[in-house]
Order: C-alpha cells, then sequence, then structure tokens
C-alpha cells in the first residue's frame, strides 16, 4: 500500500525538478526543422492548402489568381529541402519527379518547368525578382525580401506546420 | 605763399590774418616726404584691393572646380551606373542559367540603388528651381525605367525571354531613353553654369585689371599735379623773392641816395668854400645831421629786420601796461605825426590787464604800423589807435587796434603785405617811399611776443591793423586807472 504512494511522490519530485523549456526555445526548434514555402512579396496569396501546394509543385497550374504566371523554383537534387518537398508536398521520388516534369512538358500536362538554383540566396533572389515565383527555404534563410505563406493556415513556427525537413 | 592764412570778407572789407606757428613752415619743408608717404598709402591700398580681388576669384576659381567639376563626374557616375543597370538586365537575357541570371539581377540592383541615391543627392544640392525641377523629372523617370526594369527581369528569370525582349523593347527602350536625355540635360545645365561661372571669374579679372590700372592712372595723376604745383611754387616763390630783393635793393639805394645826395652836395659846399659864417655853417651841419640820422634809420631797420628774421632776438619778456607800450609808440612818432598833419585818436579801454613782453620790440611794433598809417593816409589825415580786451576768461588777450581812413589795400594783395619786401601796387605807383620791411618787421616782433597781427581793409575807405598781444599770467590785474580818449593834432 506505502508503495506506490511513495513512487507517485518521487515522480511528482522528478517532475518538478526539470524545467520545462521555454517556448521561445520550443519555436526556434520547431522553426529549424521546417521548410518554409516562399512567394513574391507582390503575391497576393498567403495561404494554401498542402493540396494546392502539391498542384503548384507538380506544374499542373499555371497561373496565380492574379494573373501571375507561376514560376517554379527548387534547389538542387540531392538537398534536404528538396527531398523533403519532393517526398512530403509532392509525395514521389526524386526520379519519378523528373520523369513526370519531362513527359509531362512533352504532353502538356505540367505547364510550368522547375527553375533550378544552386543555394538557398539565390533562390530567395530568384523569389524576389519574378512575381509570380514561388520556392521553398529553411526559415533561417528567409529575409524580408520575399514573404512566407501558411500551409493549411500554419506558419513554420506553429506545431501544426505540415512540412518537416528531414536530413 | 608759405604760411598758411585766414582771409575773411565782412560787408565789403577784407581781413587778412597771417597764421603764426611752426607748422606752415613745417609742411612745406616735409611736404614732400608727406605726400610720398600718402602715395604710399595710396599704393598700399590699391594693393589691399588688387589681392582682394584677386582671392575673390581664387575662391570663384575653387567654388567653379568643386561644384563643377564634381558635378561633372557625379553625373558622369550616373550615366555609367543607369547604363549598367540597363546592361546587366540585358546580360540576363544571354544564358539560360538561372544562377547567373540572379547573379545579373543583383548587379543591376546594385546598379539602380547607386543611380537612386545619385539623383537624391543631386536634388538635395540643387538650388535653382530649374535645376530642381530636372532632378525631380529624373527621378520620375527613372523610377518609371525601374518599374519597366523589373518586369523585364521577371520575365527573363520566368524563362519568357521573348516576352521580356517585347516588354523591353516597348516600355524599357522609350523609358530608358528618357533617363538619358534627362542626364545629358543635366550635363548641359553643368556645363552652363560652369560657363557662366568661368564668365564670372573673367568678369573679375577684368574689373580687378581696370581698377587697378585706374587708380594707378590716378596715383600716377596726381602725383604729377603735386610735382607740377610744388615746383611751380617753389619757382614763383624764388622768383618772387628775387624779385622783391631787387625791389629792396632799388628802394634801400632810393632811400640812400637822397640823403646822401644832400650829404654830398652839403660836404662839397663846405669844402669848396661856398659856405661861409657860422650861421651857415650850422644851418649845414643841421642838414647833415638830419641826413645821416635818416640814413641811420634806415640802416637800423635793415638790421631790426634781419634780426626778428633769423628767431634769435634777445628780448625782456616782462609785464607791461598796455598804455605804456601805446605812448612809448606815439611818443616815438610824434613828431612825425605833427609833422604829416595827421590828427590822432587815441582810445586805450579801461581796466586793461597787464601784457607780457618787451616794450622795445612792442613798441617798435606799434611805431610800424602808425608809421605805415602815416604813409598811406591819404587825404584824410586821421589815425586812430585804440586797446581794448578780448577773449574773455579762457583766452584773455589785449586787442591794439590802428586805423586809417586812406587809400586801402585790395584784397588780392592782402595776403602779400607782411611778406619781406614786398610793395603794393598802389605804393609803388604813387612813388611812396618804403623797403617793404615795416610791416614783415612788425609782424615778426608780435609772434616773438607771442601775438599775431590781422589787417581789415576795403579799398578807399580805409585799413585797421590790429595788434592781439596775451595778457601776462603772473600779473593779470587791471593797471590801467581809467581809460583814456586823446585827440592830438
Amino acid at each position: 500500500m506505502i508503495r506506490y504512494p511513495a513512487i507517485i511522490v518521487v515522480l511528482l519530485t522528478t517532475a518538478a525538478l526539470v524545467e520545462p523549456m521555454p517556448q521561445s526555445l520550443v519555436q526556434a526548434a520547431r522553426l529549424k526543422e521546417s521548410l518554409a514555402i516562399i512567394v513574391n512579396r507582390e503575391n497576393p496569396i498567403e495561404n494554401l492548402s498542402m493540396a494546392e501546394l502539391r498542384t503548384v509543385f507538380l506544374g499542373e497550374r499555371s497561373h496565380w489568381a492574379n494573373g501571375r504566371r507561376i514560376t517554379l523554383v527548387m534547389m538542387e537534387p540531392g538537398q534536404p529541402e528538396r527531398d523533403t518537398l519532393v517526398r512530403d508536398v509532392c509525395r514521389m521520388s526524386e526520379s519519378d519527379l523528373r520523369r513526370r516534369y519531362l513527359q509531362g512538358l512533352l504532353t502538356g500536362e505540367v505547364l510550368v518547368s522547375p527553375k533550378t538554383l544552386a543555394s538557398p540566396v539565390g533562390v530567395r533572389k530568384f523569389v524576389f525578382n519574378v512575381p509570380g515565383a514561388i520556392g521553398y527555404l529553411r526559415p533561417e534563410d528567409v529575409d524580408d525580401s520575399v514573404k512566407i505563406i501558411r500551409i493549411d493556415g500554419h506558419l513554420p513556427n506553429d506545431a501544426e506546420y505540415p512540412l518537416k525537413i528531414t536530413e | 605763399m608759405s604760411e598758411r592764412a585766414q582771409l575773411t570778407t565782412h560787408e565789403g572789407a577784407t581781413t587778412f590774418a597771417p597764421r603764426v606757428g611752426r607748422s606752415p613752415a613745417f609742411l612745406t619743408r616735409y611736404s614732400s616726404a608727406l605726400f610720398l608717404l600718402l602715395l604710399i598709402g595710396l599704393e598700399a591700398g590699391v594693393v589691399r584691393f588688387v589681392v582682394r580681388d584677386v582671392r575673390s576669384a581664387d575662391n570663384e576659381v575653387q567654388r567653379m572646380y568643386a561644384s563643377s567639376v564634381l558635378g561633372l563626374r557625379r553625373i558622369g557616375n550616373l550615366q555609367y551606373d543607369a547604363q549598367e543597370t540597363r546592361r546587366s538586365t540585358l546580360y540576363a537575357l544571354t544564358t539560360n542559367d538561372s544562377n547567373l541570371q540572379v547573379l545579373y539581377a543583383d548587379q543591376s540592383r546594385e546598379a539602380d540603388a547607386r543611380v537612386t541615391a545619385g539623383i537624391a543627392a543631386y536634388l538635395q544640392q540643387a538650388q535653382l528651381p530649374h535645376e530642381i525641377e530636372l532632378g525631380n523629372r529624373l527621378q520620375q523617370d527613372w523610377k518609371a525605367y525601374l518599374a519597366a526594369r523589373n518586369e523585364v527581369l521577371g520575365s527573363i528569370l520566368e524563362g519568357s525571354i521573348k516576352d521580356a525582349v517585347a516588354y523591353d523593347m516597348t516600355h524599357g527602350v522609350p523609358l530608358f531613353e528618357g533617363v538619358r536625355q534627362d542626364l545629358e540635360e543635366t550635363q548641359r545645365l553643368y556645363d552652363e553654369q560652369a560657363s557662366q561661372r568661368l564668365a564670372n571669374v573673367a568678369t573679375l579679372a577684368n574689373r580687378t585689371v581696370t581698377r587697378l590700372v585706374t587708380v594707378l592712372g590716378v596715383t600716377v595723376l596726381i602725383a604729377g599735379i603735386f610735382v607740377w604745383v610744388l615746383q611751380k611754387d617753389k619757382m614763383a616763390s624764388t622768383m618772387q623773392m628775387a624779385r622783391m630783393q631787387m625791389d629792396f635793393a632799388a628802394s634801400v639805394s632810393h632811400e640812400l641816395r637822397t640823403p646822401l645826395a644832400v650829404l654830398c652836395s652839403a660836404v662839397d659846399n663846405i669844402a669848396d668854400g661856398v659856405v661861409s659864417g657860422k650861421e651857415q655853417l650850422a644851418k649845414y651841419g643841421a642838414v647833415i645831421r638830419n641826413q645821416s640820422s635818416q640814413i641811420n634809420g634806415l640802416v637800423n631797420q635793415v638790421i631790426l629786420f634781419v634780426s626778428t628774421q633769423d628767431g634769435k632776438g634777445r628780448y625782456t619778456l616782462e609785464p607791461l601796461a598796455v598804455s605804456a607800450v601805446v605812448d612809448a609808440a606815439i611818443t616815438s612818432t610824434a613828431e612825425l605825426i605833427r609833422q604829416a598833419g595827421f590828427a590822432l585818436e587815441q582810445n586805450v579801454g579801461p581796466d586793461l590787464p597787464k601784457i607780457m613782453g618787451d616794450l622795445s620790440a612792442l613798441s617798435q611794433c606799434l611805431q610800424n604800423l602808425i608809421i605805415n598809417a602815416l604813409k598811406y593816409g591819404d587825404q584824410a589825415r586821421w589815425i586812430a589807435i585804440r586797446a581794448s580786451a578780448e577773449g574773455g576768461r579762457d583766452h584773455p588777450e589785449i586787442r591794439i587796434s590802428v586805423q586809417d581812413r586812406g587809400k586801402g589795400i585790395d584784397r588780392s594783395e592782402l595776403h602779400q603785405i607782411f611778406e619781406p619786401f614786398y610793395r603794393a601796387r598802389a605804393a609803388v605807383a604813387g612813388q611812396i617811399h618804403g623797403t617793404g620791411l615795416g610791416l614783415p618787421i612788425a609782424k615778426s616782433l608780435a609772434e616773438a611776443m607771442g601775438g599775431r597781427i590781422s589787417v581789415t581793409s576795403e579799398v578807399g575807405v580805409g585799413s585797421t591793423f590790429t595788434l592781439y598781444l596775451p595778457v601776462a599770467v603772473e600779473l593779470n590785474e587791471p593797471s590801467e586807472a581809467a581809460g583814456r580818449t586823446v585827440a592830438q593834432s
């Protein structure tokens, strides 16, 4: 009878001694593992669902609602960010995606061919220069020259944000 | 004339008062040096003006260089960066590599940032309305071009080369041409301002040269006039002095010749035995004594003049009663007055303070004035001697005047009558004997006593010579029991 209360007391004491992680650190940790979707600041879009994002990155949508032509910006294969996008947004492998773009462009099924840039800075500057561009970056690579949009209503520092980078 | 003098006219009569003291002679002696100093001062002033103008021109040139050259350099940089903005944009057209295209876009934006900053700097320093208007237009045109450039860059990066080229041809090119024209106009404006400033510098330089030449010319002219006047004055003075000395020699000779001729004649008669008898001999003796006395008097006057002119006269200054001086002079000239048949009016004011002077010298001075009045008293045969106190408490002095109702002196001669050996034209024409030394001696004696002489005269009415003498400081108590008015025939 006495053993269980003692265990409860020990557990409660241990729980009291371990300090909870500050909220800012939690958010920083979330940001570090999130993949931000960025667009040009002139683009009025603020939110995309995962389904809409998938449509955009598969090249099935050619223009934004404001009439601007969509330009996909991606980093070179092999980068964790691209791997995350291909896997979580396009839901296919890198080779499947390449094949799809190649075949789709010939058949007209894919309306937009992605631009490939070597560095996060290149991606950011590209999106900054092209009004209809959309790309992805780690949140720490983003600055005020571009705009992060919500995915399914969530920003990268939200716990429910759906795009997490896996190394 | 070497002395400064005061010549005033009151109701037809002209007054002349020769100034006493050393200043006039000093000025004459050092006039050349003073003039040289004046010229040096004038030249220093000119040099100051010129230096100031040269510095002003130098500052203007520096301002012109700083403004125009730096301005033109700024415009040159703006033109280069504007071209660089467009060139980098066009470079992006030459490649399909998105990384390179982004690099070119970056270069274009860096260049356009420099242009934007340059235009802002131009607007900040613009002051003229035209400059500000041009700067605002350039700023607007540049913004319009940048909007077109952004579209072109966007199209290039999207991969829509055809759209990029088309947009650039329809929008980019004309808008950039507008910017280019604005920059050219700005450059032209700088050129015009530089030309204007250059013209200002040229005007300033011309003005400096003109001013320099004018002032130097005026200086040389003034110097020439001064030297001419100085030489002329000296020459005239020298000639006048020579003429007066000749006149003096002639006058003295003339004055000496008459008594000498009488003497010679008397002596010849005695030697030839023409004179016989004690009574006749006594008569000849009286004639010889009289003529010898005249010669002696003349020689004494010449000696007195010389002694008063060398400034080394020795006088015994003592407090003197004014009446004593006047009486001494009248006593000495009483016989002359009587012989000439002149009426003498004498009026010495009551309670006059004593004067400081040498009795003999002052008496001689007054005698000369009386003799002068007798010589030129004309038909009126009347002279008046008056004495009174003048000047109040601050500068008390005694005024002794000798007045006649004779010919009077012409105004043009008033300033000369106190000069040695000068004979008035009327005196020469009227064959009135004299040496021209009486008045100069009187003047010198008055000045030696610390006084002065002035004359008021009107032709046909008469003259009044006034002797001003300082009151004795130590003993200025009244010495005259009462004023006397004496009329003597």
